[in-house]
């Protein structure tokens, strides 16, 4: 299979596609509603010279959209996931676990917690279907 | 104890640390060196045992005002007011006189004296980009830990839930541990806020992501209450006690904040927020259950603190070490005289079950070394400790 472009709509549906086949996230997501929007911030050195948005929207064990939109749209989502390139790039790769990332201060976490905690295994799940994509970074 | 191959870990603990009884005639320097003018925060319960006279004498011209209506499991609507306070006093700098309600109550007034708006609107994780207000800690129990860690504890009455800010930014800068500051504690409060440090250290200790820093934090802090805390509570004015206690409760403290907790906190943060259950005595009373429950993944580390609590498990299994920690801490809870079920200290069973699906979105039961799927299983503790 091609590698395809991080953040780019093709690499979004590609992803949105694995998380839709994914019996454990429909389980693990259920009951959830809330939009995500997450901040790619920008690092030149590593050939991404703009802030990148990234939308997901679940629904209850389903999944509405993963896309790429403008900041507006991202920043009115229920929570917002912020961090540098490196960061996400880490996530994606599994070298870095996202709740761990949080605790640590390496992405930034704005909205109710307690509601994530709760779907947790929902957000590491779909996590999980994005590493299995195979993604071509600016950098590599 | 083992560690996986690719360990790897973050361990934070920027907290300056001033020991020893007379340490709190530091605290007019602490303030100058951090600021100009401070706030003191505190309770009506410890101004009643005239500390807070004392304090305020020796900070002098450094103190700006006193914000002292801080209730037990205080809320975001007091840290907005008490924020408010401090800032029109002129204060630059944070002091916090008291337990844990106190101190966190403090940490969420340090992020809006810097920051403006209100508490509600940061809530999240490490969202914060810069230091916030300096926070000088001179705690009142030996327990919380919360001098030494970014994590706050705030009541959320709208949302009827405990939420937990969590901030490397908003660590304080300063503990003063001052054993004579604990002296007064009657002995029921230092037996179940020292279970609350016995708690911090054994869940920090099985934690998925211990390491061995927090390790041997966690152990040496199980060794010095499993020592010192009878001795504290028969004889409130040992101040060797009282000491050691305060080092055990800050070390505890350092443990958890970067190793994390587990169910037990998941359980007694829910209890709290729905029946109003003092937390270290919820701590107290659910932990040899969680223990037992957590024995199936961990058996080599509860044995290693069966052994830190003096147990001498040579010749036995890691089941069987694991084993006799639960029966260790069944017995130092005796001891203490602290209740040993949720019925011995007014909880209705009905309630039980609301808790339980509260304590699945609590921050604490992510890193339980046992996966927990369903409240159910939460449930089932419940009714065990019950």
């Amino acid at each position: 299979m091609a590698k395809l472009d991080v953040f780019t709509q093709d690499w979004c549906r590609a992803w949105e596609e694995k998380v839709r086949a994914s019996q454990d996230f429909a389980v693990f997501n259920k009951g959830w509603e809330g939009d995500i929007g997450c901040f790619i911030i920008k690092d030149p050195a590593a050939g991404l010279p703009e802030d990148q948005y990234l939308y997901l929207d679940f629904e209850d064990g389903k999944v509405n959209a993963i896309c790429m939109v403008d900041r507006e749209k991202a920043e009115k989502a229920k929570f917002i996931i912020s961090g540098d390139y490196i960061r996400w790039k880490q996530v994606a790769l599994k070298e870095l676990d996202a709740v761990k990332a949080m605790m640590q201060g390496k992405l930034k976490l704005k909205g109710n917690l307690p509601y994530v905690v709760k779907y947790v295994k929902g957000v590491q799940e779909s996590i999980r279907c994005l590493t299995e994509l195979e993604s071509r970074f600016p950098d590599d | 104890m083992t560690y996986d191959a690719d360990l790897n870990f973050n361990y934070f603990a920027p907290t300056k640390v001033l020991f020893g009884k007379g340490s709190l005639s530091d605290l007019p320097y602490e303030v100058k060196r951090l600021g100009h003018k401070a706030v003191l925060v505190t309770d009506p319960g410890v101004v009643a045992t005239g500390m807070v006279d004392q304090v305020k004498d020796i900070m002098g011209s450094t103190l700006s005002g006193i914000y002292e209506d801080i209730p037990q499991d205080s809320g975001m609507e007091v840290v907005d007011r008490g924020a408010s306070l401090a800032l029109s006093s002129g204060a630059d700098v944070m002091v916090s006189l008291g337990g844990g309600s106190v101190i966190d109550t403090a940490k969420g007034m340090c992020i809006i004296m810097t920051e403006g708006g209100s508490l509600r609107d940061f809530q999240g994780m490490q969202i914060l980009t810069r230091p916030q207000t300096p926070h000088i800690v001179i705690p009142t129990t030996a327990g919380t830990g919360s001098e030494v860690t970014c994590a706050a504890v705030v009541m959320d009455r709208q949302q009827g839930q405990k939420i937990l800010i969590y901030e490397y930014f908003n660590t304080p800068r300063v503990a003063i541990l001052d054993p004579k500051m604990t002296e007064g504690l009657p002995p029921n409060l230092t037996a179940s806020t020292g279970m609350d440090a016995m708690t911090h250290a054994v869940e920090s200790y099985c934690s998925q992501q211990r390491n061995p820093i927090s390790d041997g934090a966690a152990l040496h802090a199980i060794r010095l209450i499993t020592r010192y805390l009878p001795l504290a509570v028969s004889n409130g004015s040992d101040l060797m006690a009282r000491g050691q206690m305060q080092l055990a409760a800050l070390m505890a403290g350092w443990a958890f904040s970067n190793a994390l907790l587990g169910l037990t906190h998941a359980m007694a943060h829910s209890l709290g927020a729905v029946c109003g259950l003092p937390h270290g005595l919820a701590n107290g009373i659910l932990l040899p259950h969680v223990m037992r429950f957590n024995l199936e993944e961990t058996p080599e580390l509860l044995a290693d603190i069966a052994e830190a609590m003096g147990v001498v498990t040579q010749g036995m299994t890691k089941q069987e070490g694991g084993e006799a920690a639960v029966f260790e801490m069944e017995h130092f809870l005796k001891r203490l005289g602290l209740p040993l079920s949720l019925k011995d200290v007014g909880i209705e069973e009905g309630a039980l079950r609301p808790c339980a699906e509260l304590a699945m979105s609590d921050g604490s039961i992510i890193y339980n070394p046992k996966m927990i799927p369903d409240p159910e299983e939460v449930l089932q503790v419940y009714l065990k400790a019950f």
